[in-house]
């Protein structure tokens, strides 16, 4: 029998993530906030003013000492994220991680490590693999309409650093890095999704406003074979939300992957699509999504991670998202970083 | 349909297919006088009303607009992607400070007022109360514009419709009522409203939300939303009318006129293509939903 009581859920980290995650939560039929933890207790007021009334704990320790949370979502600064997944272990409880997983792989691998090791369902907050037109990617390369994958470009702008700035998310040792770990990543976990392990990285990173990474180029190769460009920077003037875009060559064709369509280009028919040009719109896709959580960032995406988290959880099968895959896109930070650093090729075992 | 609207947004916070198409458009609505052309094409169309989110850019078109054309400018406040950016750079205080030294000097005393009797809100980080502050600041910065209809942006509504937190859409039609103007409400999320605000959606007036024939957009399905519409067509304004462009402008309005709908949302590819066919006018007139009421110029 389906089990159909709502999971309930606790958010750790009450700042702008984690109170996406808690309307979510609170809005999807199938989930039950139970608690928030942040050591900010005075923003019990704020979240209860956005409509957010579940209790606010000022650790996980008091959390887990008033309230059962099934599963934890996680959206602390990332330097924290370690600490806060071996705070939650101390219970069985499942772990949504917001993206990226950590500042270093070996933090990356030792949370992955602690969670496998506790048999728990987990995922990461990528959030724009969940984009439906993205899903439709992936389904088009898995079924092979491009024949062999040969090589891929992609960037991913933003207008973000012009100048100095403050806050966490500017220093690398807490948020693990610059555009390569905190926007690009997104890209870097949809390009290790299409084709798999990475092996090897070339990279180059420039420093424009900040003391990290403002702009990065590398040249990737994963196990599969597939290399590729990435371009990306978040000093690009003109995009207040991230601008992506991904062209992948095959044997057979092209495909390129924008924000909401996908252009196909294919030398004979292939899996119903003719010849030449063709175009797939995310509104010709199946819809799924009851709510609408970031109209303009991320969009139905939210909902669908959410759902598939909650799926999982429910099967205590891994998602697509897991962890695992996030540890993936961690190997391709590490070893930009790497690369750009030594100004050399970065062999990923 | 007795309505065509003019949606404008700062370009760089839209979406493009192409970063090429980015660069182009960008640079292009960068300019009033694009912007200004651009009200003059759907005014051209039909469209005697305009919804923004402003930057200096669209003001400064837009008050130019309203000198020579008789619009009424629909307000979307706040510019949360450029408040978003300015608490990251600036903090609270500083994103606060920034709006406030934009104001004129009795403005700057109304708002000083309207700061002191929100001290508490303020405090508790209130959200309605940090909201209307900041909307109130770019609405008294929009010095020479009418604006006669006040909406909160998307990003702001649909997180207070997720939790269900109907304070921050009352305190928007409490400030409208202040300002003598009537608020309304967009959202992607039509029946989340509607279960939210209960018999209080009545006070705000149109709701804009998704209606096209394929769905797109329309959470949680079309079926439900026409349900909504339906009940009370003359209160919506579809949005996305063309599906993220891929129906064409005709048939796209003739469905909305189909379900009874008062308006339309037209953004700015849907006016230049519209405007590059050759068609013109009178559809803001037309009641019927026929392409007749597109005429070839």
């Amino acid at each position: 029998m389906t089990d159909t009581r709502p999971l309930r859920a606790a958010v750790v980290g009450a700042g702008r993530m984690g109170m996406i995650h808690g309307h979510l939560l609170s809005v999807y039929p199938g989930t039950e906030v139970v608690g928030f933890v942040d050591r900010d207790t005075g923003l019990r007021d704020h979240l209860a003013s956005q409509g957010l009334s579940a209790p606010l704990y000022p650790n996980v320790e008091a959390l887990f000492a008033a309230a059962t949370p099934e599963a934890v979502f996680i959206c602390t600064p990332t330097h924290t994220h370690l600490t806060v997944v071996r705070e939650c272990l101390g219970r069985r409880v499942h772990l949504f991680i917001e993206k990226p997983l950590a500042t270093t792989l070996t933090d990356a691998e030792a949370i992955l490590h602690l969670a496998t090791e506790a048999r728990v369902v987990h995922a990461a907050g990528y959030v724009y693999a969940h984009l439906p037109i993205v899903q439709a990617a992936h389904d088009l390369l898995a079924r092979g309409v491009l024949g062999e994958t040969l090589h891929f470009s992609a960037h991913a702008y933003v207008s973000e650093v012009f100048g100095p700035k403050r806050g966490w998310f500017f220093q690398r040792e807490l948020s693990g890095g610059g555009v390569v770990a905190n926007m690009a990543s997104h890209l870097l976990f949809i390009l290790g999704w299409f084709f798999g392990p990475i092996r090897r990285v070339v990279a180059t990173t420039r420093s424009l406003g900040t003391a990290m990474d403002d702009s990065a180029q590398a040249l990737l190769t994963f196990s599969s074979g597939v290399t590729g460009l990435l371009d990306t920077s978040w000093s690009m003037p003109g995009a207040q939300m991230l601008d992506y875009g991904l062209t992948i060559r095959g044997r057979r064709g092209t495909l390129v992957l924008g924000r909401d369509r996908i252009l196909l280009h294919l030398l004979a028919p292939a899996d119903g699509h003719d010849a030449g040009w063709s175009e797939i719109h995310a509104s010709d896709l199946p819809a799924d999504t009851a709510f609408d959580v970031s109209p303009h960032i991320g969009g139905e995406a939210f909902y669908r991670q959410l759902d598939s988290f909650v799926q999982a959880c429910r099967s205590g099968t891994l998602p697509f998202c897991s962890l695992v895959q996030a540890c993936n896109t961690q190997r391709m930070i590490d070893a930009i970083y790497a690369s750009a650093t030594s100004g050399a090729p970065v062999e990923v075992s | 349909m007795s309505d065509l609207v003019l949606e404008l947004r700062p370009p760089e916070s839209q979406h493009y297919p192409s970063w090429r198409e980015r660069l182009d458009t960008v640079a292009r609505y960068s300019q009033p006088d694009e912007i200004h052309a651009l009200c003059e094409k759907a005014y051209a169309l039909g469209a005697r009303l305009i919804l923004t989110v402003f930057d200096d850019t669209i003001r400064e078109a837009l008050v130019a607009f309203q000198r020579w054309r008789d619009v009424q400018v629909w307000a979307v406040v706040p510019n949360m992607f450029a408040f978003i950016r300015d608490l990251t750079d600036l903090g609270l205080v500083g994103a606060a400070r920034a709006r406030f030294m934009r104001l004129t000097p009795p403005a700057m005393v109304r708002t000083g007022l309207r700061t002191m009797s929100a001290l508490g809100g303020i405090r508790r980080r209130d959200l309605a109360v940090g909201t209307m502050l900041v909307c109130e600041m770019e609405l008294a910065a929009l010095r020479g514009l009418r604006v006669t209809r006040l909406f909160l942006h998307p990003q702001v509504t649909e997180i207070a419709l997720a939790a269900g937190a109907p304070a921050v859409f009352m305190a928007l039609a409490a400030a409208s009522e202040r300002l003598g103007i009537d608020p309304g409400l967009m959202t992607h999320n039509p029946l989340r409203a509607a279960a939210v605000l209960g018999p209080e959606l009545r006070r705000f007036a149109p709701i804009i939300a998704p209606c096209n024939s394929k769905g797109y957009k329309m959470f949680p399905n079309r079926e439900e939303c026409e349900r909504l519409f339906r009940s009370d067509p003359a209160r919506f304004i579809a949005a996305e009318v063309t599906a993220g462009g891929t129906l064409a402008p005709e048939a796209a309005l003739a469905h909305t006129r189909a379900l009874g709908l008062s308006g339309a949302v037209l953004d700015f590819r849907t006016v230049e293509a519209a405007f590059g066919a050759g068609w013109t006018a009178s559809v803001g007139a037309g009641a019927t939903c026929s392409a007749s009421t597109f005429q070839p110029r």
